[in-house]
């Protein structure tokens, strides 16, 4: 097969387009339920959305998020404050460990200006709704999919992943 | 194996739409359908949803596969040909991606096998064009987005008027009057049906 190389810097940016992603294990004492994490997870969605905006996004591509947990998974989403958020996925019980992916695609602000949006909107939140920030890593989800390989066993995966990682930042400590 | 790329800009509805059309092009298992997801931001929330539905998925994170990751994208439709030989893959690129340059990619992992390329469909979200075509940088991209489609698809048309949906069709329609046009809701299913047609009958 021939070598295509591609370009080193990203189309993108030539328009202006910042992505920033970060995975997180969030905790409650008490027992979270789907209505509750959906909620979280809009107005998380809806606040990282007007903190980029405050720090000049001109547009919001999106700002998506993946719920994972022992029962099952949620998702959450908004292309804009005035858009509002929207969410869907059932659990089949609560639950007080969850795992959550947030990745916010903005035009207008540099990369560390999404981060920084990123990061407010998930701890803000977060202890709005008083879920503990337990452990995040930025630029981290799971491994690379293999279509033929079985499904892999995420929550698994992601603790070992966020276990490994030594600079895996304490959300206590932010 | 003919290669479908769902493009569009960001928060347009591509993830949904590949979701409703692999699985009636897959028509009950009489096809094979593969997918490939590519997402900027490194965090490949798209691949897990698709994943997650029951689909086979390949993720492509790190960049963009119409130029950063280009590599990456055309060993991966490649790998696809040699250990699965599909009948139909489709490709949801990031919503920055250039779909011309995708099919660029496309054609050089296809080089050693046998492949087609399939239409370019990219989707227009009709809650706001004048956000996405009236910005500087920004409705640049979303120009070229739309001139490089093959299929055109006024998307999420159930959450707007039917004026907005028309008034929509007709901006891009300034822009590209050769390609296919239609109104599509995947929450609904409007539309859905007819890609599906399309793709499969697709000759280039």
């Amino acid at each position: 097969m021939q070598e295509y190389k591609g370009s080193d810097t990203g189309c993108y940016t030539e328009h202006g387009v910042s992505g920033y992603g970060v995975a997180a294990k969030l905790s409650r004492s008490d027992l979270m339920d789907d209505t509750f994490l959906k909620s979280m997870a809009e107005k998380m969605m809806v606040s990282i959305a007007e903190k980029c905006v405050d720090l000049g996004a001109k547009c919001i591509g999106h700002i998506k998020s993946h719920l994972k947990t022992p029962a099952g998974t949620l998702k959450a989403d908004t292309i804009g404050v005035a858009h509002g958020s929207y969410s869907k996925g059932h659990l089949t019980e609560p639950v007080r460990e969850l795992f959550i992916a947030i990745n916010s695609i903005v035009q207008g602000i540099p990369e560390d200006a999404v981060k920084a949006a990123t990061l407010e909107g998930l701890h803000e939140v977060a202890d709005e709704f008083s879920i503990t920030v337990e452990k995040e890593k930025e630029h981290t989800y799971f491994d690379e999919f293999d279509f033929v390989a079985s499904k892999k066993d995420y929550i698994k995966q992601l603790q070992e992943q966020l276990d490994q990682d030594p600079d895996a930042l304490s959300g206590e400590d932010e | 194996m003919k290669i479908t790329q769902i493009a569009g800009f960001l928060g347009c509805g591509k993830t949904t739409l590949v979701l409703r059309l692999s699985r009636l092009l897959a028509d009950g298992g009489r096809r094979k359908v593969a997918l490939v997801v590519n997402e900027i931001g490194e965090i490949p929330v798209d691949g897990k949803i698709i994943e997650e539905s029951g689909m086979q998925v390949k993720d492509i994170g790190g960049g963009c596969i119409c130029c950063e990751v280009a590599a990456t994208f055309a060993k991966t439709i490649y790998r696809l040909y040699k250990d699965f030989s599909p009948d139909h893959v489709i490709v949801e690129p990031t919503g920055v991606a250039v779909p011309h340059q995708v099919k660029l990619a496309a054609r050089m992992g296809g080089r050693d096998a046998k492949m087609a390329l399939g239409p370019a469909i990219v989707l227009f979200d009709a809650t706001r064009p004048a956000e996405l075509l009236d910005m500087d940088m920004l409705g640049q991209l979303v120009t070229t987005q739309v001139k490089d489609a093959d299929v055109i698809a006024i998307s999420k048309v159930d959450a707007v008027t039917e004026k907005e949906a028309e008034d929509s069709a007709a901006r891009v329609r300034e822009i590209n009057s050769k390609a296919d046009l239609l109104h599509l809701s995947s929450f609904t299913g409007l539309g859905v049906e007819e890609l599906v047609e399309i793709v499969a009958g697709w000759e280039g």
